[in-house]
């Protein structure tokens, strides 16, 4: 659906609007273990939380922690943008966080461990840069769990 | 999402991910995306379909075996679409009740009488919820948007309670519209949301007010989108 050519004018031209200069020269990181001696996190935008977590506000760069034996079903969506839609999400969390589909190629040793504690950031309103302080502390903690891949969901 | 990976990866961990709108991540050349056509809000393409999103997930995992980058790559599926005619009627009827129709207040409380049956229904078939951001029952939530039309101003705005009540009312009401088991259009349930309901017409109230205070302007995007402003 998201083919620039099938959208209404005026959402073309939004989403374009949000193209941005690249913030640097990409970074290249190269891993020569297999995706079965892994430590995988997830990473969403999507604007998740626990119901008794703080919401996001309308601008925000914080993220929100996602233990790794979380219910699916306990999380809420605080997102600032409306253009999207929710209705996926109403139905199965994994349409926008794909914890169970992670669980279950950790299972099947595909993947060689899953986080211990995963995150949601909520990605409206900011310039890219904005994010830079966040995510390197939050970097630091991925690294002291022992993840090195990190599975990337924007919603 | 681009920026995300860029300072991950920065920091020595390898990224991979999808990307919904592919020219913003082409411009900012993270290391490595799996572009996807599937609609916003839906980046694992389908809800309940597990084979579907195992295959995205596969093909996104695969990216991290490439030896330079960055890359973007396109996923050759879309997600599956529903024929209008397959999905299930709305069973909401918006028929007016005799109550007090006065007041956004009041005409608010009267649909929320009318939505619960179909929210407890959507609740007991789904085995969750996701209203709850504003950490307040629901019938204290259309309050806070019946007071600002109702008074016709913005006067004593409280934003941040406005924003959460409005996604709880918008998360309970599409629930409620969605309660039958079934596959939605969700073009079809934002309309109904939008041209049918009080809520709808409430928030469009709202909506106007915020348009008419240059302040406002960029807060308008916790209200309506830009398909339902068609703008």
């Amino acid at each position: 659906m998201v083919r620039l050519v099938d959208l209404p004018e005026y959402e073309r031209e939004h989403l374009l609007s949000k193209n941005m200069e690249p913030l640097g020269p990409t970074p290249w990181v190269d891993l020569d273990r297999p995706l079965s001696e892994r430590k995988v996190a997830l990473i969403t935008t999507a604007g998740l939380h626990f119901r008794d977590d703080e919401g996001f506000e309308f601008a925000d760069a914080s993220y929100r922690v996602i233990p790794g034996d979380l219910e699916g079903d306990e999380l809420v969506m605080s997102h600032s943008s409306v253009n999207f839609d929710r209705t996926g999400f109403q139905d199965d969390i994994n349409v926008v966080f794909p914890i169970d589909r992670f669980r279950e190629l950790a299972a099947e040793g595909l993947v060689g461990s899953l986080a211990t504690q995963h995150f949601s950031f909520m990605g409206a309103g900011l310039q890219p840069a904005m994010y830079e302080a966040s995510v390197r502390k939050l970097a630091g903690l991925l690294i002291k769990d022992a993840v090195d891949t990190v599975f990337l969901t924007p919603v | 999402m681009s920026a995300i990976a860029y300072f991950l990866e920065s920091e020595g961990l390898q990224t991979t991910g999808i990307s919904l709108v592919r020219e913003n991540t082409e411009a900012l050349r993270p290391p490595r995306f799996l572009w996807t056509t599937f609609p916003l809000g839906r980046p694992m393409g389908t809800p309940g379909d597990a084979p579907f999103q195992r295959r995205v997930i596969l093909a996104a995992l695969d990216l991290l075996n490439r030896k330079s980058g960055p890359v973007l790559e396109d996923y050759p599926e879309d997600a599956p679409t529903v024929e209008i005619e397959d999905y299930p009627a709305c069973p909401v009827s918006f028929a007016r009740p005799s109550a007090d129709v006065s007041t956004w207040d009041a005409r608010l409380r009267n649909e929320l009488l009318q939505m619960k049956p179909w929210y407890d229904l959507s609740r007991h078939r789904r085995g969750r919820t996701t209203v709850g951001v504003a950490k307040a029952p629901i019938d204290e939530l259309a309050p806070r948007l019946a007071k600002l039309v109702d008074q016709g101003s913005l006067e004593g705005l409280d934003f941040k309670p406005l924003k959460y009540a409005l996604e709880d009312l918008k998360a309970y009401y599409r629930e409620a519209l969605t309660a039958q088991p079934g596959t939605y259009d969700f073009a079809e349930i934002e309309r109904t949301l939008w041209d049918e309901t009080e809520l709808g017409r409430a928030m469009r109230a709202l909506d106007d007010l915020f348009a008419a205070d240059p302040r406002l302007a960029q807060a308008r995007r916790i209200i309506a989108s830009r398909a339902a402003r068609n703008d």
